[in-house]
This record gives C-alpha cells, structure tokens and sequence, in this order.
C-alpha cells in the first residue's frame, strides 16, 4: 500500500491504495463515484475518460498510484452551485446523450478539449472525441452539443 | 474489480536503479504509460510480480533541440510530440506518427519507448485468458503451436508500433542502459524478426532515448486501418526522401504492421539519381513488397495489406517528389 | 392540448446522464455484494460426462457454486420455444456457453474457484456455417430439429410465375450477410438479492424486457412470479441485445438464492458478446421481375439465416424476413422461403431492424440494379411502385399510412439528387434505398388476452401527476415522450409530470422496449389514462375556466388519493393474416424512410468515405421531434457499422471479434453529418398519429450505401461488410475483365 495525496474534483485528499488497484477501480469500487463508466475489457472505448491535470486519461489503463501530486478530475465534478457546465447542459439540451453510458467519458474528452482549444474546429472536435465510442447518437447531435458549449 | 495478477510498483530514480530492479527480480517489467502493458495484463497475457515505472528517472523525461539533432526521453509522452510545433516543423513523419497513435487518451499516456517496444500483436494473442486457454495457447505466450504457421517453429505477430518506422527513416539512433553501461546504436538493431521476442535488449536492458539526426531529410508518415482512430496500423509508411532536379539524392522507406519488427527497406540507395517516372515508382513497389511478408495476423489479409503498403509508399514518394 | 407533445424535448433523465449520476446496474452494488464469475464453455458441441465443482466448493470465501444440475427448467423468450438452459445440462452447444457459476467474496476468489472446478466432455463434431449443419449426416444440435433446422418458411402470395413471365428484365442474385452484434455500450450485468426468511428474490438488471425476465427467472426458479421483483435501472443501450431474458441474469438469480444473499454478476466485454444476441449470418437469394417502366411484377426470395445454438426469437426472425418483403411497396406476387438453422455459436436474436435489414439490402440493390439496366432512374423505380394508404397487403398486413413517397421527395431535393447525380466526379457517387418497420408487433409473444399496454396516472396531494409505466427507458427516450402525451392531454406543463418506470411492484406490466413498440402502445395507453383523468377532473369540477388545481383539489376532496389506468389493445384485424406464421410482421402501422447517400472510394487502398447522408423518415407525428431525430441518426451510423465495418469472426467458434477494438463501431472521425428530415403522415391508429422512429430508416442505409459505391466505382457489393479488401478485390476484378474484353476486341 502507498499514500497518494491528490487534488480529486477541487478537493485535497490522501488514501492508502494497492499498487496494483486500477484507477476506476478506487474511483468505483473505493471512493464510490459511480460516474466513470466501463464499457470494454481495457483501452478500447473511452467510457471511462477522466482528466488529469487537465488532460483525457482512461482511468481503466491507469493506476491509482499515478495521480499522486495530481489534479484528477470526474464527470462529477462539472456541475458547480447547482449549475450544469455549458459541456452538461449542451448535451442534455440537444440529446448529446441517449443511453448515457457513453456521456461522462465523452463529456470529459471534450472538456480536456475546450480547456486547450476554446474555440475548436469541427474537426478538431472530431479528433478529440475520436477514442469516445457512442452506439446510440451517431455523433451528430455530439458534435452539435460541443459546439454549442463553445457559444457559450 | 479487475482480478489481475497482484503486483508491486517500483519508481526508480535512476536509470541504474531501475535496470537493477529489473534484473535482481525475476518476473519484473518495465512500464511507463501502461497503454500497452495494463491492457494486455487485464486479458492475463503475462503476470508480472513487479512493474518498474521508469517515468520518475528525470533523463527520460527530456526533450532537447541541439545543434547536433534531437534527443527525446523515452519517458516522453505522445501527446507532447504531436502537440510540439518545432517537432512538427522539422520532423513532420514522427509528429505525424505520433498523433495517429490509438487516441487522444492513450497519447496522453502511452510515451515514446513504450511504443517503441510495443508488443507484437495477433488474432491469436490478443485474447482473454479463457480464449487462449480454449484454443490450446500459442507460441508467444505459454504453447507450443503458432496458429498462423502451425508447421513451423516461430511466432509471427505483427510489431504495430508507429513510431519506428518514422525514426527509422529520420536515421534515428537509441540509447539503451543495460548493467554493462549506456550504448547507441542504429534504432534497427533494437528489433528482431520474431514476434516471441522482438526486443534485441539485455537482462534489464531499457531504451533511454531516441536522437535523431540535426538534418533530416524531408519525410511523412500515413497509415491504414479500418476505423479512422484507436485501431492499430494494417500497414503503416513513413519514406524520407530528398531529391534535387527531379532525380533522387536520398531515399529510405519503412514499415510497421507487416512484419514482427519495423522493416527499414534496404536497396532504396539504388533509386539514388533515378527520376521518379511511373517504371521508377513501380520498381521502388516491387522492391518493398518483397521485403515484407504480412501474415494473418489481422482480420484484414495479408494480401490486402501487402497491396496498400505499396500504395502508401507510392502517394508518400509522390507526395514528397512535389 | 398543452403543446407539449411536438415540442423538441430533451430527455427527462438527461441531467443525470450528463452529470454521472445516472444509475446503471453495475453501479448499485453495495460492498456487501457478492462477486460472481462464469466459468465458460471451451469446447463447441461435447456432451458433459461431468462438472466435479467439490474443490471450488471448498475455497474459502467462496459462498455458491452452481451448475446446469442447478436447474432443470428451460427458458426462452418464446413459449413455443424453450430449449435453453441458464447452465449447459448435458450437452454443450457453443464454445463460451456458461457451465457453472461461482460467487464469492471477491472477484479474485471467485476467479480462483473457477479455475478449480474440474470438467469432464466427449466432444461432438460442430457446425459454423449453415451449410454444414444442414448436411445430411450432420450431428443434431436438438433432437428434435432434423436437418438441423429450427424452422422452414414456405409462403406464395399472388401468382410469381405469371408474374416474372410478365416482366421485361429478370434478376436473380445472390448476397451474403456477415452476423453483426449490438454492441450496446453498457457491458451486461445483473445485481440479485435473496431474501432467504421470506423466499423473496429482487432482481436489478440491464434488461429492455423486465417483465419477460421476470417471468423466466421465475419459471427457472421455481418461484411464483409474486415472489420475484424485478427493477430495471438506467440501461446503457439494447439495439436487441436484451430483448429477451438472458442466461446471466437467471444464473445471478440462482447465484443469489444458492447465497442465501446479494450477488453481483458484470459480464466483461468478451462475455457480452458471446451472449450475443445479433443479427444472424444470413444468405439472401433474390429473384425481382421488373417491366420497363419500372413496375415490379413478381419477387422471389429464399433466405437462410445461422441462426446459433438456441432458438431465442429465431422463428420470429425467419418470419419477419419474409413478411417485410411486404408493406413497402405494391407488389403483386411474392414467394419466400426461409429455412433458420441451428449452429455451435452463441444465439442470434432480435438486433435493431429484427430480420429485415439484410434482405432489404438484398432487395433495395436488385431494385437498383434492375433500375440500371433499364435505364431508369432509381427514384422513379421506386415512385413506380409505391402503395396507397390504406391498403391490405397480399400476407395480410394493413398500411392506414403511407409517407414514402414524401420522404422520396424530400431527400431527392435535399441532396439535390438531380443535379448532381453522375457529376460528381470519379470515385464519388449517390445512392439511395429505401425502408420501412413496424410500430410493435400487433399480436403479442404470450396470448394472454390481456392489454398490450397499461399505464397508470396517479394524483395525490401535492397535484404532480405521476405517470406508472413498465416500458423500459433504455435510452430512447420513451419515458419523455409518454410525460409529452400526458401532460398534452392533461393541458398541464410538461414538468408537472413524474415518470416512474419499470418497477414491477409498482409499475403496471409491460411487454417491453423491442419492436417499436413503446411509442405506440404504451403511448396509446397514456393517452387513453390521460383522458380518463381528465374526465375525473372535468367531472368532480364540471366549471368551465376552471383551473387544473381547482379541479385536483375537488377531485381529491371526494375519491382521496386517485390512480387511473388507461390501456391499449391491438384489434384482431391487425394482428396479421391467417397463414402459418402471420402474425409476424402485423402491426399497427409502419414507419417508412428513404435516404441517399453521398461515397467517396478510395480505389487504391479501397477505404470508403460517406460523405453525407440524407435521410427522411416517416414516423407519423413526431411527439418529441428532438428524439426522433437522435433515433434516425443513431439508426444511420448503425446501419454504416453493418455496411463498412463490423462483423462477428469465428475460428472453430471461438470468437475473434469479441472485444471493441476487434468489431468496430463507427467513431466519430469516419461517421458523417446525418441531415435528418421528418415526414408526418399521421396514422389513425397511433398516440396523435405518431408511429415508430427507433429502427425503421436503419435498413436502408446499407443499400443505399452499396447503391452510391455502385455508382461511384461500377461494383456493385454482394456481401456485407464491404470492407476494403472487399473492394479492391472487386477493382482488380474489373481491370481484369475489362483487360480481357480488350484483348478480345483486339482479336
């Protein structure tokens, strides 16, 4: 066992955690934040993208001994003083969602997105959302909900 | 939760830590993103009782422009190569090969010796454990029998990497830390033709850096997959080429995705001083194609990705000629 | 009418989805929670001399172990049938089929225990493709299916003979259909908890059917359906999967009970797909009259679908194909033969489009090909042939609504079809096709008599109205578009309305979300609860201007706390014609679509780049327009992943596709703008006139696809996916022919 401090979702933190416990493992499992989904046997789908320090990871290829001294971010963490981010409320808006299972490791990708390019080309959204696999939206109403997160 | 074999993590400090580490602990394997290696470990491909996060030797993590060329950290991630614009000025074919890796979450992660050393993959190999264990395991990884070959005596799954075939045409040279010192060598002596053991390192043997040349030649980067992002390459080209009143000066074309290691094509010096008419482009082909023998290692056949790797070499020749 | 239905309305449950608080199974298990792990079959077809399960047993922490001696009872979604069993009992079928199961205190234990259980086979020759098994020495995978046929179709509507004799070009080909997998995002799980001191069982489980599962686990039980709660959280997709009960929801029931406790089973994405479920591996033989101006005078069709090891909705299958040669176009003769056959591979099932797309490819490519060679244009071809709203088809089907043409006209002016067909330069081209579906399957899998649909409206003190449905909310939105039927009935805002869905101790029964059924029947039965409410309200305040409080306040001063329910049933004239088999495909009515489709090909490596697509799809009125939209597009990529890219792959069936790296769902990069237009030709028997949206423009996206790469290249794909290699191969076909023609010129 080792000790991570960490920054999770604005808020310091130190756990105990295995060496070899996987990231979305000790979100899930550990620290109960359901909101990181998995939806393949490792690396093949996204739905499990969170950030660190402002960066799209997989938590489900990642350990949770590596964000120690890191700033880690969940789809739990958007919505601030009962509000939705533009990301949130763009895809619920304009159905960017519709089973959901894809939703929070999309809505990730495309925030590490807009925090490094606040006004994205459509493809650029493309490619930044290319490892988020969806079945349900065909993508177009994805790639609207993004883009109108940038109106905002 | 995932119920993988249980190990321990080692974050060395210094490379001779870490090739220490590696060598007094049987077992133990190196990792850095873990891209490659988490993912194979979830499916049981191998049970390692200790991994060696090379990430904290700070020598890894360095990216230095010098008048005698560029030295990239192993530890560097792909992310950072593709978002570099003087790496994507000067060598384009390596800025290129590191943006078409997997996506952009395993860019950010996966680094430069990672995929380097990527394991070879198969239809046979890549699988659960249940899986491997139904159809009698294979040659690489705990059987007898190579599914691809079954007479014969090696394994054949396929080196994927990206980012060989680009350094390989840069003249890109690695540095490589094993107990009996640091050496550099040509990064083609790093790879052997055998899909079981396509590392040519030494006990504890770890790729600290790539240097490439202060001028490189004018080269590109593409490949082929089925989807437009996360798949592995069916073939991936990089050529550098330089050409001076329409003859060729300089060529050097490789591969990945065709072979158990990148192939570097040798005999291009013989296009030195041609022009690049259709007969030239249709020699240059032949030539590649013979120097490269997919297996059915992909649901794609071989036969196809024998025939793009030589479109791919033409529109890249052609491309580059202006 | 409040305006709320028509309105682009987002999803009831979105915030939850987009904030990562949405709930799926997976996510409800406590600490206190068993692991559960299936140990899987890999052999393909063996007969079991013996599981010995003492050792695992005996591991400390482990809690269950059961195997197919566990239960004896068969299941199957259709009644007439049941050949499956959670746990293989004497005879294995497919290599991944479960064989016994394990829960733990841990995944690492239970994984251990598995590796202790001991299994003893005499393995049996196995069958991968249908040809094989219907050999005639070939091994019976059940007994009682000779040839290893589940089921022959034999049906002749109208005269074909006469009718090909009066054809001025006849076709015949043949197409091949690789088998295709959902790949719902949301991998397969089941969570059970087992009340040993009351004989209870609750069930959490990523299901489209809760009441089917409901009654499988409680026939394979063994407990009265009383005994059984089954509660259906956020579900991450179906596309089919789900549509029946599976084997790992009933083993985490018999799990739960051998615990005496709360057992939770998540299948990894390898074991999802080897429950499986898709669309079958499916050979189409066509044969289409045509006259020259474009009528088509007589059809002939015989599929044989590899239909796996089991039945599941097999039968089902094999009718649709068949009878949705029907209600799209007015054909006058039509023959089909269907033959499903059994095979050592997991079970196909209902996957989006049930049984219809891969012969609507066949047909929508014959239809083009035929329009080609008689130099006519592939739109007037279809216009040719259209049907006339309302109209009983030759096999009994009745269309009261009839938008195709509509949706011709629109997307022939959308993509400028005119102007730019055969203009747009080399390797590039337009395709079109069209499809059609049904709005839920008018007679339903048990003839119970009972409703189709039942919803329940109840009303208390705090004046929200909450809306009590078993449809199961999957994604599709169908929980939002029953609150926009409600709350427009009831002429109250949409907000005031509170869904609770599919919850079978609260929530009234309900078939479930497949066949497009929920938008119809379930809507139907909103309606028919909103007015009755309404009526309540109108008579306990019989004062006109007054308000919808005023009338709840009287309303509950004389009855208290009010529920109404409100129903639906199919008519018998709907639930199709009186041959063998005629009750699939009936409906209330049917969606339609057409669509075109813009390629560019690559004829050096062979990769195909859709460009755009323009779709139209009728879907009676659009109650949430919004969702209608995202069902049409979501429908398109699906139907491109068919066309380009995914297939299932067997070696000596182990699967080679079995994760989502290998299949190949469409990303984001490859899949292009969806410009979707909506055409309304209300039906009379629909909620406002609304029919299905989910599934029916899936069908003509392949066709429409192999149709433009046609146009662009001169090949015309024979066989699906068309993959690169696919294409090239047919290139160099081509350069080869047209070398050899020119040699013979020369000559």
């Amino acid at each position: 066992m080792n000790s991570v401090t960490f920054i999770l979702n604005g808020r310091q933190r130190t756990d105990l955690v295995a060496d070899d416990l996987l990231l979305i493992d000790f979100l899930r499992d550990v620290l109960g934040l359901k909101g990181t989904k998995q939806g393949c046997d490792g690396g093949e789908c996204g739905a499990c993208t969170v950030l660190i320090d402002n960066r799209p990871r997989l938590a489900c290829l990642t350990r949770a001994r590596e964000i120690s001294g890191r700033r880690l971010e969940t789809i739990e963490s958007l919505e601030r003083d009962g509000k939705l981010s533009p990301l949130q409320e763009a895809f619920h808006r304009l159905l960017g969602t519709q089973c959901g299972f894809c939703t929070p490791g999309m809505i990730m990708s495309a925030e590490a997105l807009l925090r490094e390019s606040p006004n994205p080309s459509e493809a650029e959204i493309r490619t930044a959302l290319s490892g988020n696999i969806c079945r349900c939206t065909g993508y177009a109403k994805i790639i609207e909900s993004v883009q109108a997160a940038v109106q905002r | 939760m995932k119920a993988f074999s249980e190990f321990m993590v080692l974050e060395p400090r210094t490379i001779e830590e870490a090739i220490a580490a590696k060598t007094e602990v049987s077992g133990s394997r190196y990792i850095a993103g873990g891209t490659d290696l988490i993912a194979n470990l979830r499916r049981g491909l191998d049970d390692p009782t200790l991994l060696i996060d090379v990430r904290h030797i700070s020598r890894l993590q360095s990216m230095d422009f010098t008048a005698a060329g560029l030295t990239i950290g192993s530890a560097i991630v792909l992310a950072e190569l593709a978002r570099d614009k003087r790496l994507r000025r000067r060598y384009p074919a390596l800025s290129a090969a590191a943006a078409a890796v997997a996506a952009p979450a395993h860019r950010e992660a996966a680094t430069v010796g990672g995929n380097l050393s990527l394991d070879t993959r198969c239809l046979y190999y890549n699988e659960s454990a249940w899986w491997r264990e139904a159809n009698g395991f294979c040659l690489k990884h705990r059987g007898v029998t190579c599914h691809i070959a079954p007479g014969g005596t090696r394994c054949w799954a396929a080196y994927s990497g990206d980012l060989a075939p680009a350094l390989l045409v840069y003249r890109a040279e690695v540095e490589i830390a094993d107990e009996s010192g640091t050496r550099r060598v040509p990064l083609s002596e790093l790879f052997e033709d055998d899909g079981a053991a396509h590392l040519r390192l030494a006990p504890g043997g770890l790729v600290v850096s790539v240097r490439l040349p202060h001028d490189p030649w004018p080269a590109a980067y593409a490949k082929v997959r089925l989807r437009s992002a996360i798949d592995f390459p069916l073939v991936g080209v990089a050529v550098a080429m330089r050409v001076k009143n329409k003859r060729v000066r300089d060529l050097r074309v490789a591969l990945t995705g065709v072979a158990s290691r990148p192939v570097l094509v040798h005999d291009t010096n013989t296009f030195v001083g041609s022009v690049l008419s259709t007969a030239a482009l249709d020699r240059l082909c032949d030539l590649v194609q013979k120097q490269i023998s997919p297996m059915r290692t992909t649901a794609a056949t071989p036969f196809y990705r024998r025939r793009v790797a030589a479109v791919i070499v033409r529109r890249l020749v052609s491309e580059l000629a202006g | 009418m409040s305006g709320a239905a028509g309105r682009r309305t987002p999803l009831l449950d979105g915030i939850e989805k987009v904030t990562g608080r949405a709930r799926y199974t997976a996510d409800l298990a406590t600490p206190d929670a068993l692991v559960a792990a299936i140990l899987r079959s890999p052999f393909p077809h063996a007969k079991i001399i013996s599981i010995d399960v003492s050792a695992a047993r005996a591991l400390p922490g482990v809690r269950a172990v059961i195997t197919g001696d566990d239960c004896a009872t068969p299941y199957g979604v259709l009644p007439i049938a049941m050949n499956e069993f959670p746990l293989a009992r004497e005879r294995i079928r497919y290599r991944g089929e479960p064989l016994a199961a394990v829960a733990a205190t841990d995944a690492k234990t239970a994984a251990q225990a598995l590796r202790l259980i001991e299994l003893r086979v005499e393995e049996i020759p196995a069958y991968y493709d249908a040809a094989d098994a219907r050999q005639k020495n070939a091994v019976l995978l059940h007994e009682d299916k000779p040839g290893n046929i589940e089921r022959e179709v034999h049906q002749e509507f109208g005269d074909v003979e006469t009718g090909f004799a009066s054809a001025d070009l006849v076709l015949e080909r043949t197409y091949r259909y690789a088998e295709v997998n959902q790949a719902h995002l949301e991998l397969n799980a089941t969570l059970a908890e087992y009340d040993a001191e009351r004989d209870r069982l609750t069930l959490w489980s990523s299901t489209q059917v809760p009441y089917y599962l409901h009654l499988a686990v409680a026939r394979c039980l063994q407990l009265e359906k009383h005994q059984v709660h089954v509660i259906k959280p956020q579900v991450g997709g179906g596309f089919g999967a789900r549509t029946e009960a599976l084997n790992f929801e009933i083993i985490c029931a018999l799990l739960a009970r051998a615990a005496s406790g709360k057992v939770l089973l998540r299948l990894s994405r390898e074991e999802t797909f080897l429950t499986h479920r898709g669309r079958p591996q499916t050979e189409v033989k066509l044969k289409l009259g045509m006259r020259s101006d474009g009528r088509i005078t007589a059809c002939a069709c015989e599929v044989v679908q590899r239909g796996g090891a089991y039945a599941g909705y097999g039968i089902v299958t094999i009718l649709y194909a068949g009878a949705l040669l029907h209600a799209i176009y007015d054909i006058p003769s039509i023959k089909y033969d269907g033959y499903r056959v059994y095979a050592n591979l997991p079970p196909c099932g209902a996957m989006r489009g049930h049984g219809s797309v891969d012969v609507r490819h066949a047909f929508e490519s014959l239809v083009d090909e035929l329009a080609g060679e008689l130099g006519l244009d592939p739109f007037a071809v279809r216009r040719a042939n259209l049907l006339f709203a309302p109209a009983t088809t030759p096999n009994g089907l009745r269309v009261e609504s009839y938008g195709l043409s509509e949706c011709l006209d629109r997307v022939e002016a959308a993509s400028a079809w005119r102007q730019r067909r055969g203009r747009l330069g080399p390797g590039r081209g337009l395709g079109m096709a069209c499809s059609h579906y049904v709005s839920g399957a008018a007679k339903p899998v048990h003839w119970t008599g009972e409703p189709h649909a039942v919803v329940n409206l109840r009303l208390d003190f705090d004046g929200g109205v909450t809306l009590l449905t078993g449809a199961a909310e999957i994604g599709q939105g169908s929980s939002t578009v029953m609150a926009q039927l409600a709350a427009n009935e009831l002429e109250i805002p949409l907000e005031r309305i509170r869904v609770f869905a599919g919850d079978s101790m609260l929530t009234p029964k309900d078939n479930g979300s497949y066949s497009s059924r929920v938008t119809v029947m379930v809507g139907n039965a909103t309606l028919d609860a909103a007015r009755r409410l309404r009526e309540k309200l109108q008579a306990a305040l019989p004062v006109p201007n007054s308000s919808f409080d005023e009338k709840v306040a009287a309303l509950l001063a004389t009855e208290g706390a009010v529920t109404v329910s409100g129903s639906f049933t199919c008519p018998p004239e709907f639930q199709g014609g009186a041959h063998r088999g005629g009750a699939v495909g009936s409906t209330m009515s049917f969606s339609y679509a057409a669509q075109v489709v813009e390629v560019a090909v690559d004829v050096d490596t062979g990769i195909v780049t859709v460009e755009k697509v323009w779709v139209a799809h009728d879907c009676g009125f659009a109650i949430n327009p919004l969702a209608v939209e995202g069902q049409v597009q979501g429908s398109i990529s699906m139907g491109m992943g068919q066309a380009l890219s995914e297939q299932t792959l067997h070696a000596d069936g182990l699967p080679m596709h079995a994760s989502m790296l290998a299949y190949g769902v469409p990303t984001i990069v490859e899949t292009p703008p969806i410009e979707v237009h909506i055409v309304e030709s209300l039906d009379p028997n629909g909620p406002l006139g609304a029919k299905e949206a989910g599934e029916g423009s899936l069908a003509s996206f392949p066709p429409a696809l192999t149709n433009a790469i046609a146009d662009a290249i001169g090949f015309r794909a024979g066989e699906l996916p068309v993959t690169p290699d696919r294409i090239l191969d047919a290139l160099t076909k081509q350069r080869r022919n047209r070398e050899q023609i020119a040699v013979a010129q020369a000559r």
